[in-house]
């Protein structure tokens, strides 16, 4: 365990050294299609997001979110991450949108379920009250962070990704793991009645 | 602004070709398939058309642009229409990373594996809204199949892609093409049988081909996800459907076969026999197996390739660990 502390904080240092010679010089005209590109994933996070919360229909809401998927992929892609924007696209739209469709299929969709409803008020205040939240936590370190971010070598290539993951980014790795389990943990905890004959009735 | 005029140019005429690809191959495998299939049950398969029948392929294709869009009630309007075209385009995609030859590739990118097989997913994704949108029980069926087909069978092809990777310690499809020789027993066919054994029944199950053809099973489903489709709705679906083989049968040409390199001279003319090669050999097993029941397409995947593909990746990175 000792080395790997060592190593993650060897690794640390060496970053802040290397920070300065990774930038590559850009070339004339980059910025602007940067800042265009960057627009145009804005909207589509922010459009697709919508449509995700506002249709009346929850495969055309699953629809919403993919595209707010490509967006948010295409952020990556500005950040330098080519293989974390594919991955983004791997993950998300090949697999956890196909098995939310999946599930769509398999329970019974009516056109007078919950999603077809205007919600109530103080669901709606509730629902705001949490978006707000991670904004609330995150917003002062994005504000005040921006250098530390910056001064990271891109994560270009896989290697590059999976070398960091076993070593400077252990930590964070196996935080995400956490949240991970938590979540299945309450999914179960939501889809479990106890008591009831068929066990998993929730469906 | 200049900077990337040239990429641009250089991906806009890279689609063109690619659009070309995909239709012409449409043609030649509607042919290839018809005329072999008549072969393997004995009769003579298109003759009337033109000599030996070659022209029933465009007859065929004139036929379906002029035909009706016919459209059912009930169905939802935006994403009936949109799930076709969903299937058509990002297939374009899928053909960038290919290298067709030495210095012919549309837009080479590191991790080109993994970008073929994100795009990929968007594929499921229209068969799922083509059968959902069309509310009709026999489309849903066939959307339902295929998600949970193309689902399961994306792990083992996935797990035989990555045996190949390590091997050649990139995601790059021309360094792994330059990693084989010319000659057959230099290719990673030799290093890797039951990963291409793994892939190529994989590949199968991914193209929702016979023998594992069940989201169009027409004897039970009608015609599956497309039952409602006719006129270039249909022909896209279709479009798509070769042109997905034919992409698989380009990355197993070039994981497993030695991609472009060849025997006297490298060059696109080897990855092009190649992957008809292999095309022939999925229209070959679509006539002569029968499709097998559901359980059994989804107890083939998850009892035996994935296993087998999980032990083969095991055994890749330790021999991986021992040798080198």
């Amino acid at each position: 365990m000792n080395d790997v502390l060592d190593q993650f904080f060897h690794s640390l240092g060496h970053l802040f050294d290397e920070a300065e010679t990774c930038l590559t010089p850009y070339l004339p005209g980059q910025e602007f299609v940067a800042l265009l590109a960057f627009a145009f994933y804005v909207l589509l996070i922010v459009s697709g997001g919508l449509v995700a919360v506002l249709a009346r229909n929850l495969v055309r809401a699953t629809l919403g979110l993919i595209v707010t998927f490509f967006g948010v992929a295409g952020m990556y892609l500005l950040l330098a991450s080519p293989f974390l924007a594919l991955m983004q696209l791997l993950i998300y739209v090949g697999a956890v949108c196909v098995l939310i469709f999946f599930a769509i299929m398999l329970t019974k969709n009516t056109s007078d379920g919950d999603e077809a409803k205007f919600p109530k008020i103080s669901n709606l205040i509730l629902a705001f009250l949490a978006a707000l939240g991670p904004l609330v936590v995150a917003g002062p370190l994005i504000y005040q962070g921006t250098k530390a971010i910056t001064t990271r070598k891109p994560v270009d290539s896989g290697a590059n990704l999976g070398e960091g993951l076993l070593s400077i980014d252990l930590l964070p790795f196996e935080l995400i793991s956490i949240v991970l389990l938590v979540a299945m943990a309450g999914a179960v905890f939501l889809a479990y009645r106890p008591g009831s004959k068929e066990g998993s009735a929730a469906l | 602004m200049f900077l990337s005029l040239a990429i641009v140019a250089q991906i806009i005429v890279a689609v063109l070709l690619i659009i070309a690809l995909m239709v012409g191959n449409a043609v030649v495998m509607v042919y290839m398939e018809r005329k072999v299939a008549g072969f393997i049950q004995r009769r003579p398969g298109p003759y009337e058309v033109g000599p030996y029948g070659t022209l029933q392929a465009i007859c065929d294709s004139m036929k379906l642009l002029a035909k009706q869009l016919y459209r059912p009630g009930n169905v939802d309007l935006i994403l009936y229409y949109l799930a076709p075209i969903l299937a058509f385009f990002p297939v374009l995609l899928l053909y960038l990373p290919i290298p067709f030859g030495p210095y012919l590739t549309a837009l080479p990118v590191g991790d080109g594996v993994i970008l073929i097989l994100a795009f990929a997913g968007l594929g499921v994704l229209s068969n799922l809204l083509a059968g959902w949108s069309s509310n009709n029980k026999y489309s849903l069926l066939g959307a339902a199949r295929a998600v949970s087909q193309t689902v399961a069978y994306e792990i083992p092809m996935i797990l035989a892609l990555l045996a190949v990777v390590f091997l050649s310690g990139s995601t790059d499809l021309k360094v792994v093409t330059d990693q084989q020789g010319p000659w057959p027993w230099q290719w990673n066919i030799v290093l890797q049988p039951l990963a291409f054994f793994i892939y190529l029944v994989s590949l199968v199950g991914e193209t929702n081909r016979a023998p594992f053809d069940l989201p169009e099973a027409e004897s039970e489903l009608a015609a599956g996800f497309h039952t409602e489709y006719s006129g270039m709705g249909f022909a896209l679906f279709f479009l798509s459907e070769y042109a997905n083989m034919l992409l698989v049968s380009f990355v197993a040409a070039v994981f497993f076969l030695g991609g472009y390199k060849g025997p006297i001279a490298d060059g696109f003319w080897w990855i092009f026999i190649k992957a008809y090669a292999l095309m022939f050999f999925m229209v070959w097993i679509r006539w002569t197996f029968p499709r097998v029941r559901f359980d059994q397409l989804l107890n083939i995947n998850w009892k035996w390739l994935l296993p087998l593909g999980l032990f083969n990746l095991w055994l890749t990175a330790a021999v991986i660990k021992v040798a080198f």
